[in-house]
């Protein structure tokens, strides 16, 4: 040995910061890191706390506030929750059930397809002609000028459309070689989300409108299930290929068509996957405001709309928004809780190798 | 069945991995393909079953030319390296899938995953899912998949290569057990000489995409075509010594020896197997060399001795001599080889020259 090893030192520092044997905390960092801990829990559920007391106020004990503890400070008061599942019982009712039929079907169509376009990408290689992408453009453009420039119906100007393109990817685009490949389609996938959704807030409105879908499920499931794709795409994708090819062949090799692999061999094997991604989007659906704003006004109406609705004539009616909090919240903590079993890792052990 | 490939070629873009591999898989054979890593083999082996697709040339399975049918089609059955065994069916649920697939009703699937099961000794199992199962089990559940349809074909993928040593030669006489019962042609990957060797029919040896030699063990060992096949089987592997054919004879360093055949080919490549040869006394034997040092392995020796052909970095040749051979380092020997046992290659071409 050359260096003489450090003996152990007997400072304040050490004592409080070195642990006195291995794999236990020293008594300073379990301090610091509880004391961390715990301010982390406090700022996290607080906030649930001040909802769930809210909710047992009077307006006076909101306006003449803050007044933190029922019972001591104030005494509590049903009459938000009677107002609202009693006596106007079927506007909060209506929204809720338009929540969750719009949020579970929307997430449920997403999950679908998106993890059926995941896996396709993640085990088949595309290499789609730049051009032919650059023909499907100039296509479309032709169709909305014969239509809104030249009057032409709709319907000649789709087929007179697809005619271009189908001419252009067919002989001019078979000249260019340039390529894009499997990482360019998910990048444009997802870059769907990048751009902020009030972009194609108004588009999707009058789309909706024209058709007279305005204010329904349809519309509200077709848009979510649609900005929510994106995500999905891009979170199953990583899982898709964490899966060993292997098992694929083996069960092709078996016997099984494409969709028996799919739903047989991969989808379970996925399952992690499905369920944290169906529980991002689900959440995603069930907070959505903005689009709901434009598409929904009354039959359609989700809760955030609601809540938010809360504030608008009479002022901000705190123990009312309070209410519906808590009754948008108690259904995504049940499924996330039912979820979490299953997002657990370990289910691909003994695929492969011994 | 029979299994014909015919001037089977596969290139990955430029990259041509595969050179017109045509070759008769007879009825019950039990083939391997031998070659080091990237040789092709397992290509070749992925294009029978139709996972790869064919660049050029044909695949027949029996009569029926298989080469655009889907997998599913073509009645081959594979054991990948991997097992590639399904990790949330049950041991009975992976071996019985392909019936299953098969549409196979549930009480005569479950007669028959017994009954292969039985043979491959896993009837205990069941029940338990791939992850609690070892290496060699795993392996039998992949085995006893691919004999539950019956196929016409086995394909097998370096199925061994996972295994630790001990179990993979029980596994291989296991293998070669069952291929012999069941009367089923299997074509076999793997770059193990050994497992060549021991369980092969015929081997056909690849190197660069090429058919370097397609025969009986024996003969690839006792007969090497060319000098890849004489360098690449053997352990330890034939030993070569480079020098010149001019005249009918052969000038090596430091020593010479005459063919008897009128032949001139130029630099040449003199081959003998460490067994085929023995150290003898300095001035007798063909080749001049010192001891460079001894192995003791178990049963025999293992000499390795230096040329004296004056390169820098020491020519080593290995000869097998009995267990109770003792030399010191550096005493000179000579090297006597049997005549019948010696080979000669082309040192351009590598191809073996026929004296």
């Amino acid at each position: 040995m050359t260096a003489a090893t450090p003996n152990q030192p007997k400072g304040l520092y050490a004592k409080l910061f070195e642990p006195k044997r291995l794999g236990i905390m020293a008594p300073g960092t379990s301090v610091l890191v509880y004391a961390g801990l715990l301010f982390w829990t406090i700022v996290v559920l607080f906030p649930l706390y001040w909802l769930l007391v809210t909710s047992f106020k009077l307006p006076i004990d909101v306006n003449e506030g803050p007044r933190y503890l029922p019972f001591v400070d104030y005494e509590p008061s049903l009459h938000a929750w009677d107002y609202l599942l009693v006596e106007v019982g079927g506007d909060t009712f209506r929204p809720y059930v338009n929540s969750v039929i719009i949020a579970a079907i929307s997430t449920v169509l997403a999950v679908l397809a998106g993890s059926m376009a995941a896996y396709a990408l993640a085990r088949i290689t595309y290499k789609p002609r730049f051009a032919s992408i650059l023909s499907f453009v100039v296509g479309i453009v032709a169709m909305i000028v014969l239509t809104v420039v030249a009057g032409v119906p709709w319907w000649l100007s789709l087929i007179v459309g697809l005619a271009i393109f189908a001419l252009l990817a067919r002989t001019v685009a078979r000249r260019f070689s340039a390529r894009l490949g499997n990482g360019d389609i998910l990048f444009w996938m997802i870059s769907q989300r990048i751009l902020p959704p009030v972009i194609v807030a108004v588009p999707v409105y009058v789309m909706f409108q024209r058709i007279g879908l305005l204010d329904t499920h349809v519309a509200m499931i077709i848009t979510y299930a649609t900005v929510n794709l994106p995500i999905v795409v891009w979170l199953m994708h990583d899982f898709f290929l964490s899966i060993p090819r292997d098992l694929d062949e083996s069960a092709e090799m078996d016997g099984a068509t494409k969709f028996q692999i799919f739903f047989d061999i991969v989808l379970p094997l996925a399952k992690p996957g499905i369920a944290a991604t169906s529980l991002l989007v689900l959440v995603l659906a069930w907070n959505e405001y903005l689009l709901a704003l434009f598409l929904s006004s009354v039959d359609a109406q989700t809760m955030p709309l609601l809540v938010a609705a809360q504030n608008a004539t009479r002022g901000p009616q705190w123990w009312s928004m309070s209410v519906l909090i808590l009754l948008m919240i108690i259904p995504v903590v049940l499924i996330a809780l039912a979820l979490q079993r299953f997002i657990a890792k370990g289910l691909l052990v003994g695929a492969v190798k011994g | 069945m029979q299994v014909t490939l015919d001037k089977l070629s596969k290139s990955f873009g430029p990259v041509q991995v595969l050179h017109d591999l045509s070759m008769v898989v007879e009825e019950g054979e039990f083939l391997v393909l031998l070659g080091p890593s990237g040789c092709g083999k397992t290509t070749a082996l992925r294009m029978i079953a139709g996972l790869e697709e064919v660049t050029s040339g044909r695949v027949h399975i029996g009569d029926r030319d298989v080469t655009d049918i889907l997998p599913k089609y073509r009645d081959a059955a594979m054991v990948f390296q991997s097992y590639a065994l399904y990790p949330h069916k049950t041991v009975a649920e992976n071996i019985g899938y392909p019936l299953k697939l098969r549409k196979v009703p549930p009480p005569a699937r479950d007669k028959t995953v017994r009954e292969v099961a039985a043979q491959v000794q896993l009837e205990d199992y069941l029940t338990r899912y791939p992850r609690e199962l070892s290496g060699g089990q795993r392996q039998r559940v992949a085995l006893a998949r691919a004999i539950i349809r019956r196929p016409a074909v086995f394909l097998m993928d370096e199925p061994l290569s996972n295994l630790d040593a001990k179990l993979r030669v029980h596994m291989r006489s296991e293998l070669k057990h069952m291929q012999n019962t069941l009367g089923t042609t299997t074509i076999y990957v793997t770059h193990d000489q050994v497992e060549a060797m021991t369980l092969a029919h015929r081997v056909a040896i690849l190197n660069h995409g090429r058919l370097m030699q397609f025969d009986r063990p024996k003969t690839i060992y006792r007969d090497p075509a060319n000098l890849f096949v004489a360098s690449f089987i053997g352990s330890p592997p034939m030993n070569m010594v480079d020098g010149t054919l001019t005249s009918g004879a052969f000038t090596g360093p430091g020593f010479a020896h005459s063919l008897g055949k009128d032949l001139s080919i130029g630099p040449a490549v003199i081959g003998f197997r460490p067994e085929d040869c023995s150290v003898v006394a300095a001035g007798n034997g063909l080749i001049p060399a010192e001891i460079y040092s001894n192995e003791l392995i178990g049963d025999h020796t293992l000499v390795t001795c230096e040329l004296h052909d004056g390169s820098a970095a020491p020519h080593t040749v290995t000869v097998k001599m009995d267990k109770d051979f003792e030399a010191e380092m550096g005493t000179e020997i000579g090297i006597a080889i049997d005549p019948a046992h010696l080979y000669f290659f082309d040192q351009g071409t590598g191809d073996r020259i026929r004296v």
